[in-house]
């Protein structure tokens, strides 16, 4: 189950945050792509997708009819959505609806994620509902 | 044979839904000014007021970031693959 990946990848990888990308079609998440966390200084509290990561995994959805619908990260011991900084980074950036999960992972090991989609022309992320397939 | 351009899912709202444009330039400049003459709105989710590629984008011709080659002077032939990619960062720290 792609859920349970995510958790598991923000488990094993506390107390540190992991990430990755997430593939699909038609707004459905079919596959889950962990990616290293390439922030160098603070990995404890920062994420950074490397761009190189992402032309590999692009390419490698294109061929096989998918393309990247969005991103997951976890948050070590702080809550399942996005903060300030995710905000302040996805309005700076192309993130015009592009979901993001938020995985919280309370001291290694309760899960909660959730799911959000940032609109530009809010500058904000709003909370999407999401199925679990 | 023109340039292949990828485009990423948040600017295809200025592309018309287009994943792919094609077009000719000479580099990645030009590019950027043909991409804007077709698509208004591009060049300033690319480049900053100053001209500079902003940097929360990449921009990589055949996989080579163009930060490592000659930046917006990257020179472009025909059949080059050029895919904007954007710079996914945040986390719970400031």
């Amino acid at each position: 189950m792609l859920a349970e990946r995510i958790a598991e990848q923000a488990r094993s990888g506390y107390p540190f945050e992991v990430c990755g990308v997430l593939v699909g079609e038609d707004r459905t998440v079919r596959q889950v792509v962990p990616v290293v966390n390439r922030e160098s200084e603070s990995p404890r509290v920062r994420y950074q997708i490397a761009p190189e990561d992402l032309i590999r995994i692009q390419r490698e959805a294109r061929e096989s009819g998918r393309e990247i619908l969005g991103y997951y990260h976890s948050h070590p011991d702080h809550p399942a959505r996005p903060s300030e900084t995710d905000r302040r980074v996805a309005a700076e950036g192309l993130s015009d609806d592009v979901i993001h999960v938020v995985v919280g992972v309370a001291e290694g090991d309760r899960t909660e994620a959730t799911a959000w989609v940032f609109h530009d022309r809010d500058q904000a992320f709003a909370e999407e509902p999401f199925d679990i397939i | 044979m023109s340039i292949k351009v990828q485009i990423p899912s948040p600017l295809r709202s200025l592309t018309g839904g287009a994943q792919e444009v094609q077009l000719e330039a000479g580099d990645v400049s030009s590019l950027i000014e043909g991409l804007e003459s077709r698509h208004h709105g591009l060049k300033e989710k690319l480049v900053d007021p100053d001209g500079n590629l902003r940097s929360y984008v990449r921009i990589f011709v055949n996989d080579e970031d163009v930060r490592f080659l000659d930046d917006k002077a990257t020179a472009l032939k025909a059949g080059d693959t050029v895919a904007i990619v954007p710079a996914i960062a945040g986390g719970t720290g400031a």
